[in-house]
């Protein structure tokens, strides 16, 4: 029994130890060295001192009032991209089942955003809300909604929530397809014959079965939306006037603008902490829910 | 069975720390060793040099680079890799590099901060053929030591269109605010900035910091808190001019640099605040129609434009000595050889700020930096000598601030720029 | 009445996904023009469709050579990523302990890491490498596979882990009872299994790696080793943005994805049902 036990082990090694291997030189032993950067300050550049300051940044952080607006930022935005990125996910999923004839192209277009990466997506975005949004505004005359959204503080925010979504709505729609084509038709025609409405269809059925779907698409777009940093340089800079800039790039800006690196590191723990803290009590709180079903 | 797994745990973890500590005070003899190497390379040498790579920031003429490290390798066997990089992202990219020791054997910084914030990897340039012909207090120099060179100079002010304005009409606050009354009523715009941050705010503000007696020690009294903007005649003037420009052209919010060239190439625009640079873009219209002109912001009495060190060429002190000789043959070979002062001026098109070299081929907003610098008629980049970061960060947000909110008085933008500049500073 | 409902639906969705791609638009028609033209209307349809600017961005990038650092990257960091998750979130699921649940949780929470934190002390743990182990980390495919491998692993493990739950145990159970090794019974029973979930992981990181700038900018810096995304630098000037190359640059970039998204399509969609109906 235990040579077994032992073998398992040797198994349970071979086949972990090299993405571990991997994964920890890349990912882990950077984390952790970033945390004890988190204690000294330094100006990033190797050949210069590090003094160790204690918590004295995290300490600062806490008065570093743009940093605390930077996370209200992100937490309005997420909250706005969270709810945006899966009801329109879950409605282009809910169209594109629905057997037409236009079904399997529109799939592919819905989809088509996630194919186009990295920053020049905000630049695109930029002749959208400058040159579109002001074209159809003076042609439609609807210029209290088509004007340059990039200049206004809160429809700013509002911009880069619709960017985020347009790109990450095709990517959540794909996994509720896949959730709803796992649901039997039989299910659907049982309640339809006892007089069940398409409301009653969808909280009743097709929503608890999705459970599953929800906890991956919540907790990708929870994930993507805290870690917003490509959108957010390309397409606002953080303006206007600081009121689009997310934790990320607070953090950037931090390190690597100012040149304050422990402070910036500082801020990346706290942000990491509060993050996982959320985003792992929603993964175990949804994952209890779709036990039940 | 409990405490089997923590073993293994353990384990897993000792040999991991044990695999990181075993060899971690040995040093990498090569990348550390920052001796510098024999200087007084003669460019025309035919030693055979150790290859080096080049990262710089300026885009626009990497592939001129590239095309003259081919020729560096025709003319004296000896290899140069010229590593790429867009615009915003250099600096991190460097600094990345670096970190890793992997770093380029020449590369570029901005006078100033950035120049700064490198300056523990720079090799003595003192004693190198080219140093001498460095223009007056043009190089880049480190306790007295030469440690870069400037790829050139640039100037900006005011770029106008002849045809729509007159420079006579345009020397004090008053004329200029007349002056972009007047091309209003014609249905055109007099004046315009654009959204980007050193477009907006830093190149515009240099002048009130240019205009001081001692424009450092300004700086760093203002720093220290020891000054304010607000209580200093020329940025009260300064304000002046910016709620004129508020109040007589399109919020900046809502142009960007293209827009702001198309709209001058097309004369819908009269005056422009922009470089020597913005040429380029002109370029690209074709024939314009006009003619174009640069003169300083009217601030304060000032009539003068301003000129500066952009960039520089730097040699990291902390490759190996092979390579630092090499590199220096190489800037040597630029700096001095036909081929070399020939890309710069045709090739790279930069004002040279070389005393060996002759401009040729100017543009027209080129040719009027080159004439002001020889003439002396110029005053300096403060921005230069600004915290880090702090355009970018601080003075551009409270720009934004300022011509967003249209009841917002020159004043208070002033005392926002003060508390933006404190906080920046820190 | 029912087919006014479905043509009117039909027509609704054309619409929709028309408004959704209209930054795709933007992109092409913008592909077409040069500066004069772009500022005159960055709406309109060019006035020619003339193919010079990508013959023009095809060259300057060195396409072909682009390409094909783009492709070996991609290809071989995909597969390591497939191999090595797929084995290691089976170990995880099968074998359910505290260590396995712990494993499992770090690999989910380093997602939320964003990558601009860990960029200097990764830097500095490659330079480590290189010196002490003497292993070319950086300036090398290798060493960006490598790092890629590290930083897809969560994501490819945690939809592995979702999907290998729905695998039935008995089968695995079987072939060893047959005298099947662990090896023998993940590699002859359970990865054909996971095919679906594997193409799904293939297909997202492809996506993933194939438009990564950022982590080759860092890594690569010879001409000849440089992917399609880096290779468009030449475009993103110091003061402005040469819009048509660009554009064109980034259609050149997109081409091959989108060719291989339209033929894995069917894959994807069953894939992430599998994987997300456990």
């Amino acid at each position: 029994m235990s040579t077994r036990k032992r073998k398992d082990k040797a198994w349970y090694a071979l086949f972990t130890m090299p993405l571990l291997l991997v994964f920890t030189t890349v990912v882990i032993i950077p984390f952790l060295i970033g945390i004890g950067y988190s204690f000294v300050r330094w100006d990033g550049i190797p050949a210069n001192p590090k003094v160790f300051v204690g918590f004295g940044n995290y300490a600062e952080l806490l008065n570093d009032d743009r940093f605390l607006t930077s996370a209200w930022h992100t937490i309005a935005f997420t909250v706005l991209a969270l709810v945006l990125v899966n009801v329109l996910g879950l409605l282009f999923s809910l169209l594109v089942t629905a057997k037409l004839r236009v079904s399997n192209v529109a799939r592919t277009m819905f989809f088509l955003p996630n194919l186009i990466g990295g920053l020049i997506l905000g630049y695109i975005w930029q002749f959208v809300f400058t040159d579109a949004f002001k074209y159809i505004g003076q042609k439609t005359g609807l210029e209290s909604v088509f004007f340059n959204w990039l200049i206004d503080p809160q429809f700013a925010l509002l911009a880069m929530v619709v960017v985020f979504t347009w790109q990450m709505a095709g990517y959540t729609m794909i996994i509720y397809i896949a959730g709803i084509q796992g649901i039997p038709d039989e299910l659907n025609e049982a309640a339809r014959v006892d007089g069940a409405n398409l409301w009653h269809r969808l909280t009743r059925i097709v929503f608890p079965l999705l459970m599953p779907s929800f906890t991956i698409c919540l907790f990708l777009t929870l994930s993507g939306a805290f870690k917003i940093f490509d959108v957010n340089l390309s397409l606002t800079k953080g303006g206007p006037n600081n009121a689009t800039e997310m934790f990320a790039m607070n953090i950037y800006n931090e390190i690597f603008g100012y040149g304050h690196y422990g402070l910036g590191q500082a801020k990346a723990i706290v942000f990491f902490v509060i993050v996982a803290a959320v985003t792992l009590t929603q993964v175990i709180i949804t994952k209890k829910r779709e036990v039940q079903y | 069975m409990k405490k089997v797994k923590k073993v293994s745990i353990l384990l897993t973890a000792t040999a991991m720390v044990g695999l990181l500590a075993a060899c971690g005070s040995s040093t990498d003899g090569n990348k550390e060793s920052g001796s510098p190497a024999a200087s007084g390379t003669s460019s025309a040498a035919p030693e055979k040099l150790k290859k080096i790579s080049l990262f710089q920031s300026k885009v626009e003429i990497a592939e001129s680079l590239e095309a003259l490290a081919k020729t560096y390798k025709k003319e004296t066997g000896n290899d140069v890799e010229v590593w790429g990089s867009a615009g915003d992202a250099y600096a991190t990219q460097l600094q990345a590099k670096l970190a890793a020791g992997e770093g380029p054997t020449i590369f570029s910084v901005a006078t100033g901060a950035e120049a700064d914030k490198f300056k523990s990897y720079y090799a003595d340039l003192s004693g190198e053929p080219f140093a001498k012909d460095i223009a007056k207090d043009m190089a880049l120099t480190d306790g007295g030591k030469v440690v870069g060179v400037p790829y050139g100079v640039e100037g900006f002010g005011l770029v106008y269109n002849k045809s729509l304005v007159d420079p006579k009409d345009v020397t004090d606050l008053a004329s200029f605010t007349k002056t972009l009354e007047k091309v209003k009523a014609d249905g055109k715009n007099g004046f315009s900035l654009s959204q980007e941050a050193y477009f907006l705010i830093g190149h515009i503000i240099n002048t009130p910091f240019a205009l001081q007696a001692d424009p450092q020690d300004f700086i760093a009294k203002l720093n220290k808190g020891e000054v304010k903007m607000a209580d200093t005649k020329e940025f009260q003037e300064f304000a002046k001019f910016m709620e004129a420009i508020k109040a007589n052209s399109p919020n900046p919010m809502e142009v960007k640099y293209d827009t702001q060239m198309g709209d001058f190439a097309t004369g819908k625009t009269a005056m422009v605040h922009q470089g020597n640079w913005s040429y380029g873009m002109l370029k690209d219209y074709g024939d314009l129609g006009f003619d174009v002109g640069m003169m300083g912001l009217p601030l304060a009495g000032n009539d003068k434009i301003a000129v500066g060190v952009a960039s520089n060429w730097v040699v990291n002190g902390k490759a190996d000595a092979d390579q630092i000789k090499a590199a220096k043959g190489f800037l040597n070979w630029m700096l001095t050889s036909d081929s070399g002062k020939n890309a710069i001026v045709n090739e790279f098109k930069f004002i040279p700020a070389m005393t060996n070299i002759e401009a040729a081929n100017l543009d027209p907003l080129s040719q009027t930096v080159y004439e002001a610098t020889k003439n002396g008629q110029t005053i300096p980049w403060a921005l230069n000598y600004f915290p880090q970061g702090i355009i970018v960060n601080d003075l551009a947000p409270a720009t934004q601030a300022f011509f967003l909110d249209k009841k917002m008085t020159g004043e208070q933008f002033l005392k926002n720029l003060d508390a933006a500049w404190a906080k920046g500073a820190k | 009445m029912k087919t006014m409902s479905r043509t009117v639906g039909n027509v609704l969705l054309v619409l929709l996904s028309l408004a959704f791609l209209s930054p795709i638009y933007l992109m092409l028609v913008n592909s077409f023009k040069d500066r004069a033209e772009l500022y005159r209307n960055a709406l309109a349809l060019p006035s020619s469709f003339s193919f010079q600017y990508y013959a023009k961005a095809m060259e300057k990038m060195g396409f072909l050579t682009a390409f094909g650092n783009s492709l070996f990257v991609t290809v071989i960091s995909v597969v390591f990523v497939v191999v090595l998750a797929s084995m290691t979130a089976w170990m995880l699921v099968r074998t359910d302990d505290r260590l396995s649940r712990i494993i499992f949780l770090v690999f989910v929470s380093t997602m939320l890491i964003p990558f601009q934190t860990l960029m200097m002390p990764l830097m500095q743990v490659m330079d480590w490498i290189r010196s002490n182990l003497h292993i070319p980390m950086l300036n090398t495919h290798g060493g960006l596979i490598y790092m890629n491998i590290g930083f897809h692993a969560s994501m490819a493990v945690f939809l592995y882990h979702g999907f290998i739950k729905s695998v039935p145990v008995a089968l695995e159970e079987a072939a060893t009872l047959d005298g099947c090794s662990k090896f023998g019974v993940f590699w002859r029973i359970v990865f054909p299994m996971l095919k679906t979930i594997s193409i799904t992981v293939a297909i997202l990181d492809v996506i993933a790696m194939w438009n990564d700038y950022l982590l080759p900018s860092l890594t690569l810096s010879d001409k000849g080793l440089r992917t399609i995304p880096l290779s468009t630098f030449y475009f993103f000037g110091e003061f402005t943005i040469q819009w048509n190359l660009a554009m064109a640059g980034l259609t050149l970039t997109i081409i091959p994805v989108v060719i291989f998204y339209v033929f894995a399509q069917k894959y994807i969609i069953k894939g992430i049902a599998a994987g997300a109906v456990k």
